[in-house]
């Protein structure tokens, strides 16, 4: 008994050393949001009065507001498309698997081994080809499909039973009717997850953004941040203010949907 | 006989229905993914810049045998690869097990508190990173004040504690990212499960081992290969925390890529020959582990 | 918003002269640069100055950091698509001559263009020009100062004087005694940077390549005495090694060293904090003692104008340059009391502008000086291979310290130039 109260208290001190070393550089980063450049670079770790100064020296810098809603649409966007597409692949891949399907998945597979570098000049082309330069479609094409969200959710197919499909098709649901009201419903975590982590990919993209968003008007959150650490003199407290204003989207998206992980979900599997 | 031959009948159509759900999908990543990656292996055959390409046979892959700085990158990041990504994995699944448990107090604090690091910006975490190991840092403080060091260590200037550097902060980055998959995968595992194995006895620990890994199988292997390919692509933390120092001690594959594209007089086909070298050896390793982890 | 307001004011004085014939007609110069407390500020003026003379060329200043630029270009040229590159791009001295040779017919020969190039300072047009053609409007000026706080210096019974045209021992004598008696390193240097190793060796009139473009590195003997000097700055103490440019800035407006050795764009944040102000001095940096060719003068940084070859808006875009950076010592006058950007172009250097005395400097009249110090800075070539052979020497260094003998690391460092030019 003893042994098992000591065990207890010893994993939330794990928990809780973990969660604090997790969280300190976010916390210092919205701290130092309320600081001077100097006070941030000094390393202070307490809330300064500077908060107003920065946001007015930054919003006088840069249209912030344009790229946040610009990051915003692009990574909405970006994310619903990959959802839709890669998660019906992905239950195609594993519910209908033969081993003609099983080898075009290995085939995906290999498509997340190349780095981008080596792939955006002939995609660079082929976007100003199709004159989509600064377009939301053009930030979206090469991101829709990816082989990681196809195998995600192939994975987690897995774990969907296979007497939910017989008895649906005896209740006489179609195959895409079995996907739609069976299959998401009770992925959603796997849904949560997937949304959380393409959300975040596309909301940080760099390179892609930067090479075809040539217009200042589409701009990205990234590329605003880039441009204030460019010049002889950083301010540190308005970088600081401007990189806590671009993670708190992801964060809101996290708190918003890591509910589905809470609930848990009992299958009905009889 | 009839029964079977409808069945067949069923079953190639729902093979048909099967690839309908597949193909828009793969159909992207042949455009997108494999058009431009057959250019760049087009691109790797050839020297020059620009307009002025010659095709070159297989120069650019015999000069990476001589290709010190290749070597080094490659050494580096297999280095990073041993260690981080075991590490990652398992501390991930404890912590996603010990989140699982429906009994635990402030759970939602703990998952979101773990899972920000992958969140935070780059330039704030790099920013601590290098602060907090600096010869008058924190950690430097820390551990001369609890006295298991003497002298301050020069983390980032001694080739292996830099790299430990980098793998504490892939480490750190990382494994709240992992563990939400792992999680995700938790809440499809029937509760019911776990329930039998407490009434049979099943302490935390063999629960663990024999019922929680085997059955996130699936998901490990995602993950496996996930980080795998991400630690050999690894450009963020040797770029901001090291910018591959100390002498290159910590300079990674891409790193060099991108020297070579876009630093140095651009060479394209050679960085893109060096891709190809990683994509073999990234999609080796994949295969291995799918035969290990993809069995139905 | 600031794009927008120069937009505005040029609307308005297009609509004001309308009658007023221009060669140009409704052309829009599009323009990268980075800064906005400098270069791009000092776009912004020189779009106030052409708009008067030529009102109908509009000036479409786009914020584009420097990595950036560099991408993007490489990208444009090799998907052969020059066509999405604006028509002036400020480009980074060091990577000029590289971008100019391998990506020919993309930068506009400017020799024969009117603009008067023999009224900017020497070093800077002979960084700018390949194969004796002009390619770019020189632009900022990155002298080299050796920035020292003057109150650390008496404090130690040492003057600022005491630090003109010294040679680098001298500089290491008196740090010793100064580190000795108040505790303070003279200065601090991020760690693996090449760029002191860099300002030594153009100061000597030498770089990491000879005349041919050859590498020249493992029998540089003015190398291997800068990276002597380093050794000795960083085991005696008097320059200390931190891990990145932020903790570099801190160390200096901290007051933890008593100085800094840099390009004169370093003021920018040298007078940050208030409380420092009047305590600062500038003098010429430390000469070396064995090199044939030793002075106290060299640069560090700056940047330059190009234009686009192939662009429509290329003679609308040499005749703004042509009229603005290249012939309006007005501008330079505007642009340096708030901004600190030192030109290179000489006619400005005359101007009372440049004589005003600098309050966080104690009243000394550093610009004046500074201007002075370019117009003796060495000619060097920074070639094709720069950024190459400066990695290649940041290795070295870190080496050196770690114990290896000087010559073994450059002649490593030079095989790996070597090897890296070979294609």
């Amino acid at each position: 008994m003893t042994k098992s109260k000591i065990a207890n208290v010893l994993k939330y001190v794990f928990l809780f050393v973990a969660a604090m070393i997790s969280i300190f550089p976010l916390v210092w980063m919205f701290i130092s949001a309320t600081n001077t450049s100097g006070d941030v670079l000094g390393g202070r770790l307490l809330p300064g009065t500077n908060l107003l100064v920065n946001f007015r020296a930054l919003t006088a810098r840069a249209d912030i507001g344009q790229a946040l809603w610009n990051s915003l649409r692009n990574a909405l966007v970006a994310t619903v498309a990959s959802l839709v597409v890669c998660s019906i692949a992905g239950y195609g891949f594993e519910v209908y698997h033969d081993r003609g399907k099983d080898f075009l998945m290995r085939v995906l597979l290999l498509s997340m081994m190349i780095p981008f570098a080596a792939i955006m000049i002939p995609l660079f082309m082929m976007v100003g080809q199709l004159n989509l330069l600064s377009t939301t479609t053009a930030f979206v094409l090469p991101t829709v499909s990816t082989a990681f969200l196809i195998f995600l959710f192939r994975q987690s197919a897995r774990y969907f039973p296979r007497d939910i499909i017989e008895s649906s098709r005896l209740d006489g649901l179609s195959e895409l009717g079995i996907f739609l009201r069976m299959y998401i419903p009770v992925m959603r975590s796997t849904y949560a997850t997937a949304g959380i982590i393409t959300f975040m990919a596309a909301w940080n993209n760099y390179l892609w953004p930067l090479i075809i968003m040539q217009s200042e008007e589409s701009r990205t959150m990234p590329l605003l941040l880039s441009n204030l650490v460019a010049g002889y003199v950083t301010d540190y407290g308005l970088l600081m203010l401007a990189i806590s204003i671009s993670v708190l989207p992801t964060i809101v998206i996290f708190l918003l949907l890591q509910r589905s992980f809470a609930e848990g979900i009992v299958l009905s599997v009889k | 006989m009839a029964k079977t031959l409808n069945n067949l009948k069923l079953k190639s159509r729902q093979s048909i229905i099967g690839w309908a759900f597949v193909i828009p999908a793969a159909l992207l990543i042949f455009i997108f993914y494999f058009y431009p990656i057959g250019r760049a292996l087009f691109l790797s055959f050839q020297t020059g810049i620009g307009a002025n390409m010659q095709f070159a046979g297989l120069a650019n892959y015999r000069r990476l045998l001589s290709d010190n700085l290749f070597k080094t990158s490659l050494t580096n990041v297999l280095t990073f690869l041993a260690l981080q990504v075991p590490i990652m994995l398992t501390l991930a699944l404890a912590l996603a097990y010990l989140l699982n448990d429906k009994t635990l107090k402030f759970r939602g604090f703990f998952r979101t508190a773990l899972f920000l690091p992958c969140a935070t910006s780059l330039v704030s975490y790099s920013l601590i990173f290098r602060s907090m190991f600096a010869l008058d840092g924190f950690v430097n403080a820390l551990l001369t004040n609890l006295n298991l060091i003497t002298s301050p260590i020069n983390w980032l200037a001694n080739p292996w504690t830099a790299k430990l550097v980098i793998v504490l902060a892939l480490t750190w980055r990382w494994t709240g990212y992992n563990m939400i998959f792992y999680l995700a995968a938790l809440q499809n595992i029937d509760a019911s499960i776990f329930e039998a194995a407490v009434i049979d006895g099943a302490g935390a620990a063999a629960r663990f081992f024999r019922i929680v890994v085997p059955m996130l199988r699936p998901i490990i292997l995602l993950t496996a290969i996930v980080s795998t390919n991400g630690t050999l692509q690894l450009f963020d933390e040797t770029f901001n925390i090291t910018n591959g120092g100390p002498a290159n001690a910590t300079i990674s594959i891409s790193q060099y890529i991108y020297r070579l594209s876009f630093q140095y007089s651009p060479r394209f086909s050679y960085a893109a020959a060096i891709s190809f070298v990683v994509f073999i050896l990234v999609a080796f390793l994949a295969m291995i582990q799918m035969r290990v982890g993809d069995q139905r | 918003m600031r794009r927008s307001q120069v937009k505005v004011l040029l609307c308005v004085l297009m609509l004001s002269l309308l009658t007023s014939s221009a060669a140009f007609a409704n052309q829009t110069v599009t323009v990268w640069a980075w800064d906005p407390a400098f270069n791009l500020y000092a776009m912004e003026e020189a779009a106030k100055i052409y708009a008067e003379i030529n009102p109908d060329v509009t000036i479409n200043i786009v914020e584009t950091p420097w990595d950036d630029i560099q991408t993007r270009l490489t990208t444009a040229v090799m998907a052969g698509q020059t066509g999405t590159l604006p028509d002036i791009m400020l480009i980074q001295d060091n990577a000029l001559m590289k971008n100019v040779i391998d990506f020919p017919h993309v930068f506009a020969d400017l020799t024969d263009s009117g603009i008067d190039f023999s009224q900017f300072a020497d070093f800077k047009v002979s960084l700018t020009s390949v194969d004796g053609r002009n390619y770019a409007v020189p632009f900022d000026n990155g002298a080299a100062i050796n920035a020292l706080r003057v109150d650390v210096l008496h404090e130690a019974g040492y003057e600022l004087e005491d630090f003109k045209d010294i040679t680098w021992s001298e500089y290491i004598e008196m740090g010793k005694d100064i580190l000795a008696k108040t505790g303070k390193p003279l200065h601090s240097i991020v760690a693996e940077s090449p760029d002191l190793i860099m300002a030594g060796l153009q100061s000597a009139g030498t770089w990491m390549f000879d005349e041919n473009g050859d590498v020249f590195i493992a029998n540089n003997d003015v190398l291997k005495e800068v990276i002597e000097v380093y050794v000795e700055l960083v085991n005696t103490g008097i320059m200390v090694q931190v891990n990145d440019w932020e903790q570099y800035i801190t160390s200096f407006n901290r007051g933890t060293v008593a100085g800094t050795i840099n390009g004169c764009w370093i003021i920018g944040s040298i007078v940050l904090p208030e409380e420092q102000k009047g305590l600062w001095g500038v003098t010429n940096m430390p000469r070396l003692e064995r090199s044939p060719n030793a002075t106290n003068y060299s640069s560090q940084g700056g940047s330059s104008w190009t234009v686009r070859a192939d662009s429509p808006n290329k003679d609308a875009a040499i005749d703004f340059l042509a009229h603005t950076f290249a012939g309006s010592v007005e501008l330079y006058e505007t642009i340096l009391p708030s901004s600190g950007a030192l030109a290179t172009y000489l006619p400005a250097g005359d101007s009372a502008a440049y004589s005003i005395p600098h309050e966080f400097f104690g009243g000394q009249a550093i610009y004046a000086e500074i201007t002075d110090y370019a117009s003796r800075v060495p000619q060097v070539k920074y070639g094709v291979y720069n950024y190459e052979a400066r990695d290649a020497i940041g290795v070295a260094i870190a080496q050196v310290l770690a114990g290896r003998d000087i010559d073994s690391a450059l002649m490593e460092a030079e095989e790996t130039v070597r090897f890296l030019m070979e294609f």
